[in-house]
């Protein structure tokens, strides 16, 4: 049955972007709100909106129990949880299944399966996915030295306790190996109390490259080509890309192929992303994580295989088989996405939070804009601080980029500080222009530079 | 100043508050035109508007008595209202004067002050949005 009224328990940009797709499909809409964001975009194009609780996100969007009462009471037949806050809680889709309410999103049992990374790993080994070559547990110093040889170097010897880069060496060679076996072990005794050390293959230059995947839940899985977030800092995407054009067909072909085998083999349903570490020098990828929910990035996607991934998460949710098939989706050109955040760059990218007092985003052929933001908002303080992702897409990444520079030139806020600048920096680098970026080349190279340009 | 309207003076107000979190001010008193906000954290300076207030109710018994405080009791966060205690009840600090349900669990809802209900603003099975009123109390002198 098609959903008659949804519920969007989430905010800022993704609410009004599933409140869109939902009136598209001639779905009713009810937002979740906290008292701050009463007057959100979301809220006011929405047909209701219901505020759950006050400001603080923990009594609001992030209680699950608010957050289905609200549903049900309202009528809703599907829920939209969007991304961050309770998107990957199998709490939510549970007490919707309780409820009656369909969770536009996996199963609870697969949300649990996916968010414990040694369940997640063992599924992709099961389905054929490349991991990362690594070694059970490493009891001696000829142990690392034998490892390290049969996987490669440079490899990272890890405390299998361990956490926060204590117990853990890189080693380039057997030699180095065999020394930083006692240096990491008398370093994880020391911190943990455990000496028990495995080993991983080291990336030193890697690439974040994702698959978007959505199944229907009926046997049915397709792939929306794959995306290469590798400007990132503090493991915060900053630009997606879609497609990798660093990344030859070959692999690509092979890339998808694992996605879609590792997706196929747990008959996934509704939105997700396999994550991958590209390995450029070895010309190899890696599983990391399936994240079960639409992403911040998905835009990037829908440019370049035209679908609207959010309409087709609603139609899955309401029943329906997917309708086309993989060859049906063709990928063209190249899009690019940037994420623009109320951040003080220069005082180590602070949430700045405040009204924006002037809003004039670029518009033109190939340019979209993600926002909830309009002249006179407010960005509340409680919230993450991203108002909005810039998009652009031409034939080519050359042209894309050339696109995007223009129109981050163009583009106007004011009334708080923006990373805007920071982009039109990423955007006039060679390193990216080039794309001889990795997933530290923002921090390593871009910032580094400005900041001793600063000093 | 020209009268903001109704929107527009909420954002101020909200603005004000965030500004107020965000800082490591105790409180923030702005007047503008005909609008005059106070706003402290706990152990800020008392509101001077109520000083205001105040003073000439001392020197009127019979304005005081004319004007008892009231206090309104709002939902916490969005729930439905099982039942609530009627008009003309007289209450006591504490005791239960409401019973709302979030999915299958009862929370009773307190008096904040001793008094009479003068007004129950919402039905037994009607959904509460946080900071729906839910009744009003007369406090006690």
């Amino acid at each position: 049955m098609a959903l008659k009224r949804l519920f969007v328990a989430n905010r800022g940009e993704i609410a009004l972007r599933i409140v869109r797709a939902a009136q598209a499909l001639n779905i009713e809409t009810v937002v979740a709100v906290s008292d701050a964001d009463r007057d959100s975009a979301a809220a006011r194009l929405a047909d209701r909106s219901i505020v759950l609780g006050p400001a603080s996100a923990a009594k609001s969007y992030l209680d699950p129990r608010l957050v289905v009462h609200a549903a049900k009471e309202s009528g809703c037949d599907g829920l939209h949880p969007g991304y961050g806050f309770l998107s990957e809680r199998a709490i939510l889709p549970r007490l919707c299944a309780e409820h009656g309410i369909a969770f536009v999103g996996p199963e609870p049992d697969m949300i649990d399966a996916l968010g414990d990374k040694l369940r997640a790993r063992a599924m992709a080994a099961a389905a054929g996915v490349p991991l990362v070559p690594g070694s059970d547990g490493i009891a001696s110093a000829a142990d690392a030295r034998r490892e390290g040889d049969r996987i490669g170097y440079p490899v990272l010897l890890k405390a299998s306790a361990g956490g926060g880069g204590r117990g853990m060496v890189i080693a380039n060679s057997g030699d180095e190996a065999e020394a930083g076996f006692d240096r990491a072990s008398a370093e994880a005794v020391a911190a943990f109390g455990d000496g028990t050390l495995f080993m991983e293959r080291f990336v030193p230059q890697a690439r974040h490259v994702e698959v978007q995947l959505m199944g229907d839940g009926q046997g049915n899985v397709l792939h929306f080509g794959e995306r290469d977030c590798s400007v990132q800092r503090r493991y915060q995407k900053v630009v997606e890309e879609a497609p990798c054009a660093a990344m030859p067909d070959h692999l690509r072909a092979q890339l998808h192929a694992s996605a879609i085998a590792l997706a196929r083999s747990v008959n996934y349903r509704n939105a997700g992303t396999a994550e991958f570490l590209y390995d450029v020098a070895r010309q190899e990828f890696y599983f990391i994580e399936v994240n079960a929910r639409i992403q911040v990035e998905h835009p990037v996607s829908e440019m370049i295989s035209g679908f609207d991934l959010v309409q087709e998460q609603l139609r899955i949710a309401g029943g329906a088989a997917l309708a086309v098939t993989q060859d049906q989706i063709k990928l063209n050109g190249h899009a690019i996405e940037c994420r623009i955040n109320a951040e003080d760059v220069s005082r180590d990218f602070l949430p700045s939070p405040g009204r924006v007092t002037k809003w004039a985003p670029p518009q033109g052929p190939g340019i979209r804009l993600d926002s909830h933001m309009r002249a006179g908002a407010m960005i509340p303080p409680f919230y993450d601080s991203m108002i909005g992702k810039l998009i652009v897409h031409a034939e080519t990444r050359t042209e894309a980029i050339a696109l995007m520079a223009d129109a981050l030139d163009r583009f106007v806020i004011e009334g708080v500080p923006t990373t805007l600048d920071l982009h039109r920096a990423i955007f006039a680098h060679p390193g990216f222009i080039e794309n001889r970026i990795h997933t530290r080349w923002l921090e390593q190279v871009l910032l580094t530079e400005r900041g001793r340009a600063a000093a | 100043m020209t009268t903001l309207p109704l929107s527009a003076a909420l954002d101020d107000a909200r603005a004000l508050l965030d500004t107020l979190l965000t800082s490591n001010w105790q409180d923030a008193h702005v007047v503008s035109g005909g609008t005059e906000i106070f706003i402290a954290r706990d152990g800020g300076r008392p509101n001077p508007m109520r000083r205001a207030a105040n003073a000439p109710a001392k020197t009127s018994a019979a304005a005081a008595v004319a004007a008892p405080a009231l206090t309104e009791v709002a939902a916490p966060h969005v729930a439905t209202l099982v039942d609530s205690v009627a008009v003309g009840a007289r209450i006591v600090s504490g005791q239960v004067i409401a019973t709302i349900r979030v999915l299958d669990a009862d929370e009773p809802i307190f008096a904040p002050c001793s008094g009479t209900v003068t007004a129950v603003a919402a039905a037994s099975g009607a959904m509460l949005e946080f900071g729906t009123p839910i009744m009003t109390l007369s406090e006690a002198a």
